[in-house]
């Protein structure tokens, strides 16, 4: 196994010698850039909104037409990335995915938005390609005209320090979150065994390369580190039917139930905040949530936000 | 007919060529490039791994037969355009022609006949002693050839692929995705593929098709049938003017031009000679009826009224069903042994290798698995790895599911699907992912959850059985709690636990496979879902 591992080190750092893609920040650690940050804590109330009762693209546009539309967030020329949850090898009734039905929509929007590239990866659990393929959103977004992206290829991910991390310092983060002009998160609201839930701010763990490493060091405390180096400018979780037991994974289509919800916000932990109280949970229970909140990443009083509620039946 | 036969020679190197590619692509990557039945496919033409499968019952597979069938027809067919080892050994040829810059000539050999019994009969001995795992990962030609593939060239062409990756990259345009490379390292593993692979040069360079016309046991087979081929190449006296241009060209060394006779058994049916001859002096001719003693030129060497050639083939043809039957029998025990294991909870038989599922036992597993590496290259998500010593000498090369390097995707049976001998029997996914190949064991003095005080659950996150749930523990963490009756032994809590250097959760493997209990809930209804919003 090392062997092998010091084999596909060796064998990546030849193909970078002569590879001619951007590859400067693979060896040497940097400090990335964070391009169409959300409001600073100091700014006026974030937006959330809150749909229900409709099927996704429905509420998909509704929330989005609060928001100021698709423009507010995708210029001309822009290139943007659309980080679905898609980690698991189920089909889309299972509910462990986001919804292609949602990526596809988005992928059009940005397109018609005049956007350059929308690309679209996850850092996937089971095997990625079969991931892709069977959460229905690889074939969804291609058609929609975005690029699928190999989560799975290290020479992506650039190692990166995190001045402001607590516990976690460094990670090799995919390029794309570093590089793309705007960043949107697409998870879908479940139950986890670790973590009591699993929305937005979870799913970014997606976008690193060696999770193992958080999970050795403090799961909830990284995941609040990895915000101080970007946060995505819009975060839609989809809560169409979340699955509220046996989570991530989930077991089978009764893990689900019935909420028709769909969530989007400009700010990661107002939108956590709001999808823990739609699994009964308070948002301070969720201690990744406190500590985003308390590091000023973000507001997990609810209070504190302007929350447009609307029901479309 | 001349030029008819001159065309053979074509049509022989087209089909050979794109049995060797098809085959190579299929060892190394086809889950990318090639539909995803063409490996299966074309591995269901090989004579041992489809007899294996037929024998046992596991497959309906005729490629033997056919084989077999083909043979009697016209001789070593098969040797030369159907068996990936044996085109192989043509390649070799051509490069050591390339290297010599001229043809290497072979004189005519005597066939070693004692050698070529010596192995054909200790391969069906191997079987019939109940060692046919081992004897047939051994000697099979296909499996062989597999293993050089799979473990040689697959990360060649791997590296390939990468560059291709970067070139595609360079240009901005779209290209293949990177892939893993399947780097074993200078162990055993590569070695013995490596030392095969040298043994076959050697013997190729020096005198052409000698392995298939002494140590493979299939060649050996095919060679003893073809003695009675309805159609033979015939050297045509009154045409011959002796000037030896077919004997450049032979790799069999089966000529002999002193008695006009061309030795069937070892004939590959390449038609190289057919082509070289100007004088159209090498035909295939009708060969049914046993010509009279001493008047044709076929059976002048062996006139005597006992034919030990058919003595040969009768007895290789009793040899071939025997110990078909034989294996099929010791095979179905095996089975038995394997489906009346009730459902499980440790049965103190660990298995030190996790046998695929499907496999049913190790047993079962290893006596019908040629370790042909099929399967290795197939698996997506790379979890099969070939075993060193880990199911025993017997289990050399087999793969086994190296939690290290994966874990077992719940929803995959693709290793069953490419199986050519039936080894990894073809269950329904619903099926699978019932089947208990291991049990995991939680080590809660290593778990982060205790040790570090911090919420992980990588194990449970992952397990798609729930046989890993968390329960609460201290100041609102979830420790992982593990029912091993719902643990069907996949590896993806010990692939996904972070722990270092040992880890919290670890699967040991069965010695027999069982069924796992399944935890059928309710339909879920906590929360309760309000009309309004909670917030």
């Amino acid at each position: 196994m090392k062997t092998r591992r010091d084999f596909i080190k060796t064998g990546l750092a030849l193909g970078a010698g002569f590879s001619f893609i951007d590859l400067g920040g693979v060896f040497a650690a940097e400090t990335a850039p964070v391009p169409n940050g959300p409001p600073t804590p100091d700014a006026p109330r974030p937006l959330l909104v809150a749909v229900r009762d409709g099927d996704r693209v429905a509420m998909l546009d509704k929330a989005l037409g609060t928001l100021g539309g698709i423009g507010a967030f995708v210029k001309p020329g822009q290139t943007v990335l659309i980080k679905p949850n898609m980690g698991w090898d189920v089909p889309p009734e299972r509910g462990a995915n986001a919804h292609p039905d949602l990526i596809r929509r988005l992928v059009t929007l940005c397109r018609e938005a005049g956007a350059k590239s929308v690309s679209i990866f996850d850092n996937t659990c089971d095997q990625w390609e079969r991931c892709y393929a069977n959460s229905g959103i690889a074939p969804a977004a291609r058609e929609a005209g975005a690029e699928i992206v190999n989560g799975k290829d290290e020479s992506l991910y650039r190692e990166t320090e995190i001045p402001q991390g607590v516990k976690l310092r460094s990670a090799k983060i995919h390029s794309l979150v570093l590089d793309s002009d705007v960043f949107i998160n697409v998870p879908v609201l479940k139950h986890h065994h670790g973590t009591l839930m699993t929305a937005a701010m979870k799913n970014l763990m997606g976008v690193i390369w060696d999770r193992r490493i958080y999970h050795r060091t403090d799961l909830h405390q990284c995941i609040a580190d990895l915000l101080t180096i970007r946060r995505p400018a819009l975060n839609i979780i989809d809560a169409y039917h979340p699955m509220v037991r046996n989570g991530p994974r989930g077991k089978t289509a009764d893990d689900l139930i019935e909420l028709r919800t769909l969530l989007a916000s400009t700010d990661i932990v107002a939108i956590d905040a709001a999808a823990a109280k739609l699994l009964g949970h308070q948002p301070d229970q969720i201690t990744h949530i406190k500590l985003a909140a308390g590091m000023n990443l973000g507001r997990s009083d609810l209070d504190q936000v302007d929350i447009r509620r609307f029901k479309l039946a | 007919m001349s030029r008819a036969t001159h065309r053979l020679r074509h049509l022989r190197v087209a089909v050979a060529l794109l049995v060797l590619a098809g085959f190579t692509v299929a060892f190394s990557d086809f889950r990318r490039l090639l539909p995803a039945g063409l490996g299966p496919w074309l591995a269901s033409t090989q004579l041992i791994p489809s007899f294996v499968a037929l024998a046992t019952g596991a497959l309906f597979a005729l490629g033997g037969v056919l084989a077999i069938l083909l043979t009697l027809l016209a001789g070593r067919v098969y040797c030369s355009a159907l068996c990936p080892l044996g085109i192989l050994q043509d390649v070799i040829s051509r490069l050591a022609d390339l290297v010599r810059r001229k043809p290497h000539r072979l004189p005519p050999a005597k066939p070693l006949t004692w050698l070529r019994q010596l192995f054909l009969w200790g391969t069906v001995a191997g079987v019939l002693a109940g060692w046919s795992g081992l004897t047939l990962a051994l000697l099979d030609p296909y499996s062989n050839f597999g293993r050089i593939a799979a473990t040689l060239f697959r990360p060649v062409l791997t590296l390939a692929n990468n560059l291709l990756v970067d070139i595609a990259a360079w240009l901005a345009l779209p290209g293949p995705n990177r892939i893993d490379v399947p780097w074993i390292g200078a162990d055993l593993l590569v070695l013995l593929p490596a030392a095969f692979l040298v043994l076959l040069t050697v013997m190729t360079v020096l005198r052409g098709r000698l392995y298939c016309n002494t140590i493979c046991p299939v060649g050996t087979l095919l060679g003893f049938i073809s003695n009675r081929a309805l159609f033979r190449l015939r050297l045509d006296q009154s045409s011959c003017t002796k000037c030896t241009e077919c004997l450049r060209h032979c790799k069999a060394q089966c000529i002999d031009l002193r008695t006009g006779t061309i030795d069937a058994s070892r004939c590959v049916a390449c038609y190289d000679c057919v082509s070289a001859c100007d004088q159209g002096g090498i035909n295939y001719a009708f060969n049914w009826k046993p010509v009279p003693a001493g008047t044709a030129p076929v059976t002048q060497v062996n006139g005597s009224p006992i034919d030990p050639r058919r003595r040969t083939f009768l007895a290789s043809a009793v040899g071939a069903a025997a110990s078909m039957t034989l294996a099929g029998k010791i095979a179905r025990a095996a089975e038995t042994e394997a489906t009346l294991i009730p459902a499980l909870v440790k049965s103190g038989e660990d298995s030190r290798a996790v046998a695929p599922p499907g496999a049913g036992s190790v047993s079962r597993f290893i006596d019908r698995c040629t370790s042909c590496q099929l399967c290795v290259s197939a698996c997506p998500t790379q979890v099969l790895q070939p075993a060193l010593l880990e199911y025993g000498v017997a289990g050399l090369l087999k793969p086994r599911l190296d939690y290290n390097a994966s874990f077992c995707n719940f929803d995959c049976v693709r290793c069953a699907e490419v199986c050519p001998t039936g080894a990894i029997e073809r269950l329904l996914p619903e099926e699978k992912q019932g089947v208990q190949i291991g049990i995991a064991d939680f080590y809660r003095d290593r778990c982060v959850v205790v040790t570090n005080g911090t919420d992980c659950a990588a194990c449970s996150e992952h397990c798609p059985t729930k046989a890993v749930a968390t329960e609460p523990h201290g100041d609102n963490l979830r420790l992982p709690v593990l029912h091993q009756d719902l643990c069907i032994g996949c590896g993806a809590c010990e692939f996904a636990c972070p722990v270092k250097p040992q880890k919290a959760i670890i699967v040991t493997g069965r010695r027999v496979h069982a069924r796992a209990k399944r935890l059928v809930e309710k339909k879920a209804v906590q929360p309760k879902s309000t009309e309004d919003f909670p917030f």
